[in-house]
């Protein structure tokens, strides 16, 4: 690629070189002046002009021009409201018709402290206000949606909450109705907002218009901190801001890494924090006791117990680790239990394979790719929902953008020879794969196909496995490095020990401890492990957590605590045991990490993984070992797809504001199955597979091949395979 | 100067909504002949014509065909602005009305000069009768296998003024709401579904077969160097003889206005003249020796415009007017830019207090600093539409406006020619939400 | 008109674009139409599947204009122009002698369902004023003498 023309421009008798084109906004930006913006967002697709704010004065136009709709061209002369008197005037008229009519709710408006309006108003707006009317008056606040309320007299209308919803999260919820002084931004007859995405428009409103519920009257600028820090809900690992007041996190706001969430949260990630409070929270260790169910005891006492169990269990010991461990968490049990004794087997609800690596790209890719193929029936958006909007961005840069379900099939054709999409994607320099799909062996196939198609030696060209979940890959290698040793999985289990909430309500890992002897569970919330476990020791969430995280893309990110939780980390107890067993365990996570770092992260400093974590660049990897997959299920019917949803899980269920995104109990079939069996959208239906029936409702979705059926797994009971539906 | 027809020629004579009667008179002629010549020396014909827009603007129409980009492999656009919403002007209504073919015959001249094969004729969605017979038009020509593999599509609006400025018209034509776009980039380079458009008025249109017939000299000849050809001046208000009057450029003001339009109806006194649709500067009486053209009207403080005259005689109180067309523009600001959308309520909720009179001398300053504020800030012309009458009656007719201040109330005590007029802004409609108090 | 019959109308319609969402107009006319003259909620979710529009969407793009109509109407619509030129030649008394004929104020609808009176913006008759349009249909030289003979013209359907 050539270097971009670059062009002299002057902004207020300064010069600055910039490439041609850049915005305007930017150009005076390098130059050091700032012009003043409502509307303007470049996220949010070309600039429409619409609330004066950014007027400046261009030389040889007679007309105040809007700063943000111009680009930089060479002998650009351009003076802003700092040295034009008439720029100057046409800003301040335009704060001052702003607030014409805009409440003075300052005291008592979330955005008090934080607001641009306020901040503008002072800097470019009138002293005092002409207008002597009284204001218009609106009903509010209005419930947008359980998370977001909105407030139409303080809306200014930059349009940039409808902007975001038709053309970045595309839901088309969000819009403006009727016309002139009569717009007011509305969803279709009041029904709430139901989107992955809709909280963004809470940062991005520039006055206090949309705003969190969970934050109202919570908090005000001058009394709270901002962590930084990186959510731990998926496996994109968003770049986070966490608002701390007292110790409480109040909010979590986007933190903008331009390479992996381009500064947008999915609704999960931005509301899920409050289940950190939530009213079954296990603050102390819980020892099983007959008829009596579980009982506290201390610490010391736990620790004793969990000493006698590891020790009865003679070696006999699995662990079902959850993947939303923090890399340091996952070795220091690796440490503990491998180092200490012996006990090697460990449960991944699913692996990542390291072949990946040679195929690494950033998740921005995808908007730069001209060829993208999904592969595999599982929606993207509920698996990582930051890599759907990546995908939308990519179509609307003119990327073509297949979904090929099926994963393994698709996978073996489009290897072949012959293939049409195949050999496009051996030809194109920016093509992208995304794997989305249960199968596949954590990647393996994914980097098999990636590597037939001669990937590695175009860097444009990259692949992305979809895990299901957030650090998969940095426990497996954590607890891969933490021992050399090697050992057999026991034939009768004699300890399991199950690490996190995601493991502690996993099914499989249920089967596993009806099989073992005892059961030890780190587990945040009361509930989940009741019935069967004989010591329960208290977990942490992600947000209580100093340590790393490596996401989808194989970026090393640092996780930093935001609140302190009710019991002791992790690493404190995992330390304290250790010791027990003849294995030193720092119980800090820089020390782990550095002890981890020399073995398997070139030695970098827990300090330098970054405030905005860069990828390393791709590396030869190992050839993709592909295990025998099990046979696709064959015979009459529809293929079941069986999906977690992104609003499901422990952590989501305690969070009474996003119940609402909670997946409906829907059947998604495809247009012609559905017509085939003269069956429409909202109809009931029976879902069956071998006598065994679920009642669900019936949604037609056109983005679904014919021949599939999809169902979120909370409502698809035990059905599996083939199914038929039936009116 | 006596009337000259080239956009309602013939129709007086004949039926010209019928192809037959059209091919008769020599329609589609010109079509044929232009189709002969390529896109650049067709170009060329009409940059010599200097066609001057009729919608408003007065931008050269063969200039503005030349900086379409037809190089571009996207599929390139005509659109015909026939949203005729300005107040005063009913003109575009007769030629779709009377001369449907001499517009489409336009189209296919215009189509062909832009290599264009699909033509769009976005008609408001008030003038139903038109639509239809415009319609039948393009299916008689379709059938008759005239259009040759032009597509012309006529495309029915619904209601909103501001849809026939250029950006937000091809926003409405692309099935979004009506507002407009930043310019540049400009319709020629980015335009309908972002490919290359020309667009213009349907008297500009209507116009090429004319220039075609008579050469860009011969057209070049009528009316004034800088403004040739014919227009249709749309005459309104207070006349003995309201109506459509095709003359030649150049016609004098006063000539218009009593030797066509019969002068002011019932013996009254002329007190203002609009000239150029309601959105322009009005003229005084004593400002109506003047040339009809684009510079000479630009020359004396406002606008050609629409080349749609509204007469008022001195029974109207010009609060009263500047009230009703502020009202005008407050109800179809398309409420994408904050000085039109906040602007126009505020002008509006100023001008009540004047006119029922309890406005100070200080709400008469703050009014005409709040116009300032608004002109020339907004996205799109009607910001500046909206206070540039206000502004004009202000100046020109000040006394009154102290009038009010001073006598606690209109001077003509409720005998204004237009006492009470209800604006629809004053219904609810399908807005019944915000309330703008007194 | 059954939701399969309007979907096939819309989509056949949409096929005389480049683009399938400039068919919205037009789609919501029938719409309209079909629904006694009003869009109600029904309305915008039956265009918006046949456009593979959200109903917010349709509804969002209804309300910008003004011959959409989110209210149910009469059968029958008189608007009465009240832009200037027809101001200045006497609109206001034109509208006065409709009320008093029709018993209800601009934006309201006879008792019997069967009239809506509006007053609207400039309806391009300028030079033939008082304009009355009804059902999209212009009067034109309107005077208040006249009103009756309109409203019963109306009434006989």
């Amino acid at each position: 690629m050539s270097s971009p023309e670059l062009v002299t421009v002057t902004v207020d008798g300064r010069e600055v070189q910039v490439p041609k084109g850049t915005g305007l906004v930017e150009t005076a930006l390098a130059a050091g002046i700032e012009i003043p913006v409502f509307c303007y967002e470049p996220r949010l697709g070309d600039p429409i002009g619409a609330c004066r704010m950014c007027l400046v004065e261009v030389e040889g136009l007679p007309k105040l021009q809007a700063g943000c709709t111009m680009s930089a061209t060479d002998g650009l002369k351009v003076r802003t409201a700092q040295t034009s008197a008439k720029a100057a005037d046409g800003q301040s008229a335009t704060l001052e018709f702003i607030l014409v009519n805009h409440p003075l709710d300052c005291p008592v408006c979330d955005k008090g402290g934080e607001c641009p309006l306020q901040d503008l108003t002072f800097r470019w707006g009138p002293g005092n206000t002409r207008m002597e009317f009284d204001k218009r008056t609106l009903e509010k606040p209005i419930p947008v949606s359980p998370t977001i309320a909105l407030d139409r007299e303080r809306c200014i209308l930059c349009y940039r909450c409808t902007r975001f919803s038709e053309g970045v999260s595309e839901d088309g919820q969000l819009v403006a109705e009727n016309r002139g002084a009569s717009s007011v931004i509305a969803t279709f007859d009041d029904r709430p907002y139901r989107a992955p995405f809709s909280g963004n428009v809470i940062e991005l409103c520039p006055v206090g218009a949309l705003t969190s519920t969970q934050y109202r009257f919570e908090g005000r600028p001058w009394e709270i901190q901002n962590v930084p820090t990186v959510c731990g809900l998926c496996p994109v690992g968003c770049n986070t801001a966490v608002t701390v007041r007292e110790g409480k996190v109040k909010r979590v706001l986007s933190r903008n890494h331009p390479e992996v969430d381009e500064g947008w949260l999915c609704d999960k990630g931005r509301f899920g924090f409050s289940h950190l409070y939530a009213g079954d929270r296990i603050a102390d260790p819980l020892r099983r006791v007959r008829q009596r169910g579980l009982e506290e005891v201390s610490w010391d006492d736990a620790l004793d117990d969990a000493e006698r169990l590891l020790r009865e269990s003679e070696g006999r010991i699995v662990t079902a680790l959850s993947g939303s461990e923090t890399v340091e968490q996952a070795y220091a049990l690796g440490r503990l239990l491998r180092s200490g004794l012996g006990a090697h087997t460990a449960v991944l609800p699913e692996e990542t394979s390291p072949a990946l690596d040679a195929f690494r790209l950033p998740l921005s890719a995808i908007r730069d790719a001209e060829l993208v193929v999904v592969l595999g029936d599982e929606p993207v958006a509920e698996r990582a929902p930051i890599v759907e909007l990546w995908l939308k961005a990519a179509r609307r840069n003119g990327a073509e953008v297949h979904h090929a379900g099926d994963a393994l099939e698709s996978c073996r054709r489009l290897s072949r020879a012959k293939d049409e999409l195949g050999n496009r994607l051996r030809e194109s320099d920016r093509a992208v794969l995304i794997w989305s799909s249960e199968e596949g062996a954590g990647g393996a196939h994914l980097a098999a196909l990636a590597r037939e198609l001669g990937f590695p030696d175009r860097p444009g060209c990259g692949a992305f496995h979809l895990p299901r979940t957030a650090n998969g890959r940095g426990v497996a290698d954590a607890w891969a490095a933490s021992d050399d040793g090697e050992g057999e999985t026991p034939e009768k289990i004699g300890l399991l020990v199950v690490s996190g909430d995601e493991a502690a309500a996993d099914p499989n890992v249920r089967v596993l401890a009806e099989r073992a002897e005892r059961v030890l569970v780190t587990s945040m919330f009361h509930g989940l492990a009741a019935g069967w476990a004989d010591l329960v020791l208290p977990g942490t969430s992600y947000l209580e957590r100093d340590g790393t995280y490596v996401n989808l893309e194989g970026r090393l990110q640092r996780l930093r605590r935001a609140s302190i939780p009710p019991a002791p980390d992790e690493l404190a107890w995992i330390s304290r045991l250790a010791e027990r067993f003849g294995v030193e365990v720092d119980p800090f996570p820089s020390a782990v990490f550095s002890e981890l770092s020399a073995k398997i992260y070139d030695g970098l400093p827990f300090g330098e993984v970054g405030e905005h974590a860069p990828l390393r660049t791709r590396s030869e990897a190992p050839a993709p070992q592909l295990p025998e997959e099990p046979p696709a299920p064959k015979g009459e019917g529809l293929r079941l797809i069986r999906y977690k949803a992104l609003f499901s899980g422990p952590a989501i269920e305690r969070v009474p504001e996003l119940q609402f995104q909670r997946p409906e109990p829907e059947v998604e079939l495809s247009g012609k199955d559905a017509e085939a069996r003269r069956i429409a959208s909202g109809d009931t239906v029976q879902v069956s597979h071998n006598g065994h029936s679920i009642e669900l409702r019936a949604r037609v979705s056109r983005g679904l091949r014919p021949g599939v059926v999809r169902i979120a797994s909370e409502h698809a009971g035990d059905l599996g395979g083939m199914v038929e539906v039936s009116a | 100067m006596p009337a000259r027809s080239m956009l309602l020629a013939g129709a007086d004579e004949r039926d010209l909504t019928k192809l037959a009667e059209y091919q008769a008179i020599g329609g589609y002629a010109q079509a044929s002949r232009a189709r002969a010549m390529t896109s650049d020396d067709l170009i060329a014909e009409l940059q010599g014509a200097n066609l001057r827009g009729r919608g408003g603007a007065g931008f050269p129409m063969g200039r503005k065909a030349s900086l379409v980009d037809r190089k571009s492999p996207k599929p390139k656009y005509l659109v015909v602005n026939a949203d005729e919403s300005e107040p005063g002007a009913f003109k575009d209504r007769e030629v779709m009305a009377r001369a449907p073919h001499r517009l489409i015959e336009g189209c296919l001249i215009a189509a062909h000069a832009i290599e264009s094969q699909e033509v769009f004729i976005y008609i408001r969605g008030e003038y139903l009768t038109e639509y239809e017979i415009l319609a039948k038009a393009v299916e008689q020509a379709r059938k008759a296998e005239i259009l040759g593999d032009v597509n012309v599509v006529v495309y029915r609006g619904a209601g909103a003024y501001i849809c026939g400025e250029e950006t937000a018209l091809l926003e409405s034509l692309e099935g979004k709401r009506g507002q407009p776009r930043p310019r540049p980039p400009f319709p020629p380079v980015q335009g309908l579904y972002m490919s290359p458009t020309e667009i213009n008025n349907v008297c500009t249109i209507a116009t090429l077969p004319a220039i075609l017939e008579l050469g860009p000299e011969g057209f070049t000849n009528i009316g004034t160097p800088g403004s040739p050809g014919t227009v249709i001046f749309s005459v309104s208000g207070n006349v003995e003889k309201p109506g459509n009057y095709e003359l030649e450029l150049g016609t004098s003001m006063r000539e218009l206005l009593y030797t066509h339009a019969g002068g002011i109806a019932g013996g009254r006194q002329l007190k203002a003249v609009i000239p150029g649709g309601s959105s322009v500067p009005a003229l005084t009486a004593r400002q109506i020796d003047v040339p009809l053209d684009f510079d000479s009207i630009g020359a004396i403080g406002t606008f050609f415009g629409a080349a749609s005259l509204i007469v008022v005689d001195d029974r109207c109180c010009m609060v009263q007017l500047a009230l009703r067309s502020t009202k005008f523009y407050m109800h179809e600001s398309c409420g994408r830019c904050t000085p039109c959308r906040e602007g126009t309520r505020w002008v509006v909720q100023l001008l009540e207090r004047i006119e029922a009179g309890d406005g100070t001398t200080a709400d008469l300053e703050l009014l005409r600093k709040v116009c300032d504020r608004i002109e020339g800030k907004s996205l799109c012309a009607l910001g500046d539409f909206a206070v540039w009458p206000v502004q004009s009656y202000f100046d020109k007719w000040h006394d009154e406006w102290v009038a009010h201040v001073e006598q606690g109330g209109c001077p003509l005590g409720g005998e204004s020619s237009i006492e009470g007029i209800f604006a629809p802004s004053d219904q609810h409609t399908h807005s019944p939400v915000a309330t703008v108090p007194a | 008109m059954s939701t399969a019959e309007f979907d096939a109308q819309v989509r056949k319609l949409a096929t005389r674009y480049p683009d399938s969402k400039t068919a919205i107009l037009p789609a919501l006319r029938l719409a309209q139409e079909q629904n006694d003259g009003w869009l109600d909620t029904e309305s915008f979710e039956r265009v918006g599947e046949a456009l593979g529009l959200t109903p917010a969407y349709c509804k969002a793009v209804a309300t910008f204009y003004d011959m959409f109509h989110l209210a149910p109407v009469g059968r029958h619509s008189i608007e009465v122009c009240t832009n200037l030129s027809c101001a200045l030649s006497g609109a206001q008394q034109v509208v006065d002698a409709f009320e008093s004929e029709l018993g209800v104020e601009p934006g309201e609808t006879t008792e019997d369902g069967e009239i809506t009176l509006r007053t609207v913006e400039c309806l391009g008759g300028c030079g033939y004023a008082t304009v009355v349009s009804v059902d999209n249909r212009y009067r034109q030289f309107v005077k208040p003498e006249d009103v009756p003979a309109i409203v019963e013209d109306v009434r006989a359907g």
